[in-house]
């Protein structure tokens, strides 16, 4: 065991002492950066010992700068050692590095330094980095370790020899100096950016076997600095570094630096895309089916912590596709368990709906619905290829991988087809759901302080922006305040964006300062205020994908609300496409908003009209399926008998007919404050 | 036309083509394109903006071309840097664009080829060259990154970056110091968003252009000519991701039926004809660079930006 404090003054102190002993003029070969790092942090170009020892004083005595000075005067001409070892690298090779890096060819840097036990283990961890699209850096003991274990070395290899001593070790560091001056707009002698540069942007980590000498040490310990994680292999007491096994070092690196592998084929025998998406499979293509009525049938999405999920595990429990009769239904659970750093509780239900197209993006394979409603085909076609009820799995497994980089680092997937077993799983599935739907109805607006926008339809209506809050849901149906907030994260410069709410400026007609911004800004200046939970003043923009409109009508002081769906005439005298092309296009149009079909039977539902007594008309269509949740709400609301009184096109198809249907059940929105 | 031209406020940023000698490149010329602060047209003629340059397009295997230039031209296409010399000294343009449509065909991997037709069609004229390296993104990597090399120092236009597809190129634009084409289909928003990844990954923004994607006349070009608009009007409005010239190629031109279908006598004409009125409508929408494939539709635009623009001199206002 080596103390590392100890180690750490001793190796500065002898860097020091041979720094002291370099003489007269030297410096690298084929770069525009001289020293690098000295140059780097200080602007300053080190051409001479006495220069040397400047900028060593001038940045306390950096281990770097002196690593790079010895390095530099020793290894000038006849001094540079023989292949494999490269020395310092020069510009025109490291352009080309950078370029990669840039390009995604290499996902990050990694150094591999000290001396280990047995070249397996290294060789090992060196195959693994390599296959995981880094690019290693070696120095010392670790070179003639991996040769007599016949690994190849090279650039070409991704394997990058630097030199024989462990202070050969500071050229990776003048490398990610170098990538920061060429690529990353870090100016000479400005520390604090080329810091920033390194914590922030530049992927690289540190792997460290034991017996690493004083000098080594304290090189290696000074990469802390730059946000580089140290993952120690053991041998070093005290200190910070990270320590590890030998098989999860590369991996643990990776995960604390961020760095993800990008995964882009699916390795089934099927084909994938979503030009499969509208495809449907008919009962004489299908081979087996699972739910839909026919067997119990789920599916769940779970977040566990790292050490729960194996990412590309597929398991089949039950019966595979060999056993099963053509034909039959066969029941099924599709358990997807993920993990990632960034990944929430909440996030579930919003990836959980990407099962039904991924399974869809298979030419072969059919999905409809959801949680315990799903109802799943398999073809023929696809069974004759050789694709099993696994293939699914894998291609939901490495769907989630390839769409939420960022966001998953770990995806499992488990298809049950043991009828046993997925009734326990249902039935613990069936638990989870409600608690989601718990969580999503129980969220208010006033719970959080962001809103997020939506400016996906701007391609066609330039100035609109939808404000999507936890109780008003885009007026597309589509995108929920949790979908909102997870399609920022998952791409923060995408159509999705946070809404600082501000101050509030009226409560009632759900005017708030920070909205009113985001919204001036978004709309390219053409909308200055906007009310969340008003249809009078100010109402927000629409676009055109509104799955209803809300407009008033004064002659019976209520509101009604027409579905995309709904074909006949309304009370207003204007059919839905009528209304539809007099307020889309992304105007404000008082007295007339496009709305969700979930946000009727919000609390903030024409929150300042009246709320919910203000409506008048709904289609039967809408009525008949919201009835349920309608009527529950209604009484809540001690208006058990209004659901009765809202009349349909049943009921009334012009104004007059709407006007005595509304006397004769004494509808509440006559008696209220007038509209206008 | 004053009162239709009210103060937006946002300027364009420039974005500088080709280095001369001085400038330690070896063109006889170098372009700054933009600067712009109105809509050409819209306002007086002090807000025209700067006239507009017109590329004329080549390609290093021409068996991917039009027949109709092929045919128009013979055999001078088959020598790639001779055809660069000929749309400098000959037709007259202003800058060249060579397509590595060789990198098209099955399996390409002869890497060093597209280093040496870099290398010679920068020998073959002194205009500032665009290159638009591979369709292919297997192959995107090496390509880029020898384009870059090869043209170090010229302050090259590369293309041509996507949404699902910028690293390679933006990673030779960094490396090497060049700009870049970034293109998106007919979308203001994923203009936008492209711009904004391009940001993150550290590409500077001048040296983007912005290429909005140019249906052709009768196509669609409806559709580009008002994204074009909407992307300078945005950016007037003070949006800096959308702050940078445009490149405009309709380049589909040559093979609507209209003119591939075209009586052969004056099949030459109709196809000028349509690259024409495309490549001066975007020049109108405000595009700072217009590209044609036909010999002939050269020097028709340049006649038409010299009176439009009333003679003024690129990054002239």
């Amino acid at each position: 065991m080596t103390e590392m404090k100890t180690a750490i003054t001793l190796g500065n102190a002898s860097l020091k002492k041979k720094l002291n002993a370099i003489e007269g003029p030297f410096a690298y070969e084929e770069t525009a950066y001289h020293l690098p790092v000295a140059y780097a942090l200080t602007g300053r170009p080190v051409h001479t010992a006495q220069e040397a020892i400047e900028v060593y004083n001038l940045t306390d005595e950096n281990p770097f700068v002196a690593c790079e000075s010895v390095l530099a005067f020793s290894e000038q001409g006849p001094g540079r050692e023989p292949a494999p070892y490269t020395g310092f690298i020069g510009d025109a090779v490291l352009r080309k590095l950078g370029y990669s890096l840039v390009d995604g060819s290499i996902l990050g840097l990694a150094l591999v330094i000290g001396t280990p036990g047995n070249s397996d283990t290294a060789s090992r961890i060196c195959r693994e980095l390599q296959e995981k699209y880094m690019l290693t850096f070696l120095a010392g003991d670790v070179v003639p370790s991996l040769s007599s274990a016949s690994v190849k070395l090279g650039l070409e290899y991704r394997l990058i020899p630097l030199g024989s001593t462990s202070i050969h070790g500071v050229h990776f560091v003048d490398i990610i100096t170098r990538v920061a001056l060429m690529f990353g707009g870090v100016v000479p002698g400005d520390p604090g950016r080329l810091l920033a540069y390194a914590n922030q942007r530049a992927k690289a980590i540190a792997i460290v076997f034991p017996g690493l000498d004083n000098e080594g040490i304290a090189l290696v310990d000074a990469l802390r600095l730059l946000g580089i994680p140290i993952l120690s292999l053991g041998g070093y007491e005290g200190g910070e570094w990270t320590t590890t096994l030998p098989q999860d070092a590369v991996r643990e690196g990776m995960e604390r630096k961020g760095i993800k592998v990008t995964v882009t084929a699916i390795p089934i025998p099927m084909s994938c895309s979503p030009a499969f998406e509208g495809k449907s499979i008919r009962k004489e293509e299908m081979y087996v089916e699972f739910g839909g009525g026919r067997s119990p049938a789920f599916e769940l999405l779970r977040v566990k912590p790292a050490s729960e999920v194996t990412d590309g595990l597929i398991r089949v429990m039950g019966p595979e596709i060999e056993s099963v009769k053509e034909g039959s239904a066969v029941p099924l659970g599709i358990i997807v368990d993920v993990a990632g750093k960034s990944m929430r509780k909440d996030f579930e239900p919003v990836l959980e709906r990407r099962i039904h197209n991924f399974v869809n993006y298979g030419e072969g394979s059919w999905h409809v619905a959801q949680r315990d409603l799903i109802w799943v085909r398999i073809s023929k076609d696809a069974v004759k290829n050789g694709i099993k009820i696994e293939h699914i799995g894998k291609l939901i497994a490495t769907k989630f991988r390839i769409d939420f980089p960022d966001l998953l680092d770990a995806v499992q997937v488990t298809m049950v087809t043991d009828l046993q077993a997925v009734l326990a799983g249902k039935k613990e599935a069936e638990g989870i759901y409600e608690e989601r739907d718990r969580r999503i109805q129980g969220m208010k607006d006033t719970d959080v302080d962001l809103f997020y926008s939506c400016t996906l339809c701007q391609t066609f209506a330039p100035n609109h922006v939808c404000i999507i809050t936890p109780e008003r849901p885009a007026l597309c149906g589509a995108i929920s305040w949790l979908d909102g907030k997870i399609a920022y994260e998952i791409s923060p410069s995408g159509a999705n964006q946070p809404v600082e709410k501000g101050v509030v400026i009226d409560r009632d007609k759900g005017e708030f300062e920070g909205v009113n911004r985001f919204v001036k800004k978004a709309s390219h200046g053409e909308v200055e205020r906007c009310s969340l939970y008003s249809i009078m003043e100010y109402p927000m923009t629409c676009c055109g994908c509104f799955e209803c409109i809300a407009l008033m009508l004064p002659e019976v002081n209520g509101i009604m609300v027409v579905n995309r769906e709904y074909k006949g005439d309304t009370p207003s005298g204007m059919s839905f496409s009528t209304l539809a092309g007099t307020i889309g296009g992304g105007a404000q149009t008082p007295g007339f908003a496009g709305i969700s079909k979930n946000y009727i039977l919000s609390d903030r539902f024409l929150q300042d009209e009246g709320g919910i007594e203000r409506l008048v008309w709904l289609p039967s269509l809408v009525k008949e399926e919201l009835k349920e949740r309608l009527v529950k709400k209604l009484n809540e609301l001690g208006h058990p008998d209004l659901f009765e009184k809202i009349a349909d096109e049943t009921k009334a198809t012009t104004l007059e007919e709407l006007v005595a249907f509304l006397d004769e059940v004494q509808h509440p929105a006559l008696a209220m404050k007038p509209l206008l | 036309m004053a009162e239709n031209s009210p103060d937006l406020g946002g300027k364009i940023g420039y974005v500088v083509l080709g280095a001369t000698k001085a400038e330690d490149g070896t063109r006889s010329v170098s372009y700054r394109l933009g600067g712009e602060s109105d809509l050409p047209f819209i306002g007086m003629k002090t807000s025209l903006g700067s006239i507009p340059l017109v590329a004329f397009e080549i390609c290093d295997d021409p068996s991917y071309w039009s027949p109709i230039v092929t045919s128009y031209t013979g055999d001078l296409v088959s020598d790639t840097p001779e055809w660069a010399t000929a749309a400098e000294q000959q037709y007259g343009a202003d800058l060249v664009r060579l397509y590595l449509t060789s990198t098209k065909r099955r399996g390409f991997d002869d890497f060093p080829s597209i280093t040496k037709v870099t290398e010679d069609v920068l020998s073959g004229t002194g205009l500032p060259l665009v290159v638009e390296g591979s369709n292919e993104p297997a192959i995107d990597s090496e390509i880029f990154q020898r384009c870059g090399e090869a043209g170090q120092g010229e302050r090259l236009l590369l293309g041509t970056a996507e949404a699902g597809r910028y690293r390679s190129v933006a990673a030779a634009a960094m490396a090497y110091n060049h700009s870049m084409v970034a293109q998106s289909p007919i979308d203001i928003n994923l203009a936008k968003q492209l711009n904004i990844l391009l940001r993150e990954i550290g590409v500077k923004a001048d040296h983007i252009m912005i290429d909005p994607y140019t249906g052709s006349l009768g196509y669609g070009f409806e559709y580009s000519y008002s994204v074009m608009e909407r992307i300078r009007y945005a950016a007037l409005k003070g949006d800096t991701d959308l702050a940078m010239p445009m490149i405009a190629s309709a380049m589909d031109s040559l093979s609507v039926k209209e003119v591939r279908e075209a009586d052969p006598v004056i099949r030459d004409d109709i196809a000028v004809a349509w690259e024409f009125y495309a490549a001066l409508s975007s020049a109108v929408a405000g595009a700072s660079i217009v590209c044609v494939r036909h010999p002939k539709t050269v020097p028709l635009l340049k006649l038409a930006f010299r009176e439009l623009w009333a003679g003024k001199k690129p990054g002239e206002f």
